[in-house]
């Protein structure tokens, strides 16, 4: 029996869409949340009003995240006050990470994520250094900060004070160098190979048999059904009058 | 809820602010005792901290506000609903996080204007 590929269901669904894509109605956006909003910018007026001292610049995001931005002295008096105040209570550090911008005099943004339990909200504070001054540890406010500080003086470099037990965490014993800096190849500086001579693994500067290639990133899945076929370029042909285009 | 003794808060760590050798209906006054406490201590504290200072006019008016609540109201979980923090040991636990808040806020003067203003591209994003 034999199945003639017009009458395939799935083509003629996707015949269907062909016909339907000329009008587009609606384009899908994320619908505003304007009580929330007003909400976050309220409860950061409040924050700055209370820690002027600190506090440089507060803004919400067009996703509705709270962020304040804040003198590196005050790491632990804005944390300490997000975690104990009455109105405030983020008890939990959701996350403690770092963004490296070369191009600033303070390269690195140290960003604090903390979540608040009990009226369910989150607010990010963040923060800068450069690669020699120390930033106070946040461990006497959260114990959680403990691991992430360590990693982020492992890839970046940051030096944190006060640290109960600051080394590295991630990359291998001897390594040197900060990882994740812009500055930091992608392939590294070392590779590593088994010696049989001396009988362990020794570490050697880094030969590649190949450049780093980028592919450009095609997906093998169609991504536009109703583009399959591309469309036919307008031709003049010799002796068509201008109005008369087919 | 006379009468009744609270078996244990559901959260790990925190127990019944309560003496078990005593009346139940003690044991109620105990846990708003201790809470009176404390808001008194925090009004104490916040009266070192300038009267213009933010932190000082929003704690204090919240510090009234419950301790007037805890005062007039005896059942306890009625003053649980009506403070609405959760049960009374974990409002008495915030409290006393308040409390070292003060004392710490006293110190580190954070209501002064800003100490140095950020260089002019740190903050701008993107790049």
């Amino acid at each position: 029996m034999t199945r003639d590929a017009a009458t395939c269901p799935a083509v003629r669904q996707q015949a269907r869409c062909l016909e339907s894509s000329t009008t587009e109605t609606h384009p899908t956006i994320r619908p505003k949340d304007e009580v929330q909003q007003k909400q976050l910018c309220a409860f950061g007026e409040y924050v700055a009003e209370i820690l002027p001292r600190y506090i440089q610049q507060v803004q919400v995001t067009c996703f509705n995240e709270l962020e304040i931005l804040i003198h590196p002295d005050g790491i632990i008096p804005v944390l300490t006050f997000l975690r104990d105040h009455t109105n405030a209570q983020f008890k939990s550090l959701a996350d403690l990470t770092a963004v490296d911008v070369p191009t600033r005099q303070n390269r690195f943004e140290i960003v604090y994520n903390l979540l608040s339990l009990r009226f369910n909200s989150r607010i990010r504070v963040k923060t800068y250094a450069d690669e020699l001054t120390p930033l106070d540890s946040a461990v006497s406010v959260h114990q959680a900060a403990n691991w992430y500080e360590r990693e982020v003086w492992d890839m970046f470099g940051v030096f944190f004070a006060n640290h109960p037990d600051l080394r590295r965490i991630l990359t291998d014993y001897g390594f040197e160098g900060h990882p994740f800096r812009k500055d930091f190849p992608l392939s590294g500086f070392v590779e590593v190979r088994y010696d049989d001579e001396v009988k362990r693994v020794v570490a050697e500067p880094l030969e590649l048999a190949q450049e780093f290639r980028k592919f450009d990133l095609n997906s093998p899945w169609e991504t536009f059904p109703a583009y399959r076929e591309a469309p036919e370029p307008l031709t003049i042909e010799a002796g068509d009058k201008k109005g008369d285009v087919k | 809820m006379a009468g009744l003794l609270k078996k244990s808060t559901g959260l790990v760590g925190l127990a019944v602010d309560s003496n078990p050798h005593e009346s139940p209906k003690m044991s109620e006054r105990m846990e708003r005792k201790h809470l009176r406490i404390l808001y008194t201590k925090l009004t104490a504290v916040l009266q070192n901290i300038p009267k213009d200072a933010a932190y000082r006019k929003y704690t204090e008016a919240m510090i009234n506000e419950r301790l007037n609540m805890v005062k007039t109201e005896p059942d306890v979980q009625k003053l649980e609903n009506k403070i609405n923090d959760g049960q009374i040991e974990e409002v008495i636990l915030q409290a006393e996080n308040e409390l070292n808040l003060a004392r710490k806020m006293a110190q580190w003067k954070p209501w002064e204007p800003l100490i140095e203003d950020p260089p002019s591209d740190q903050w701008k994003w993107p790049v």
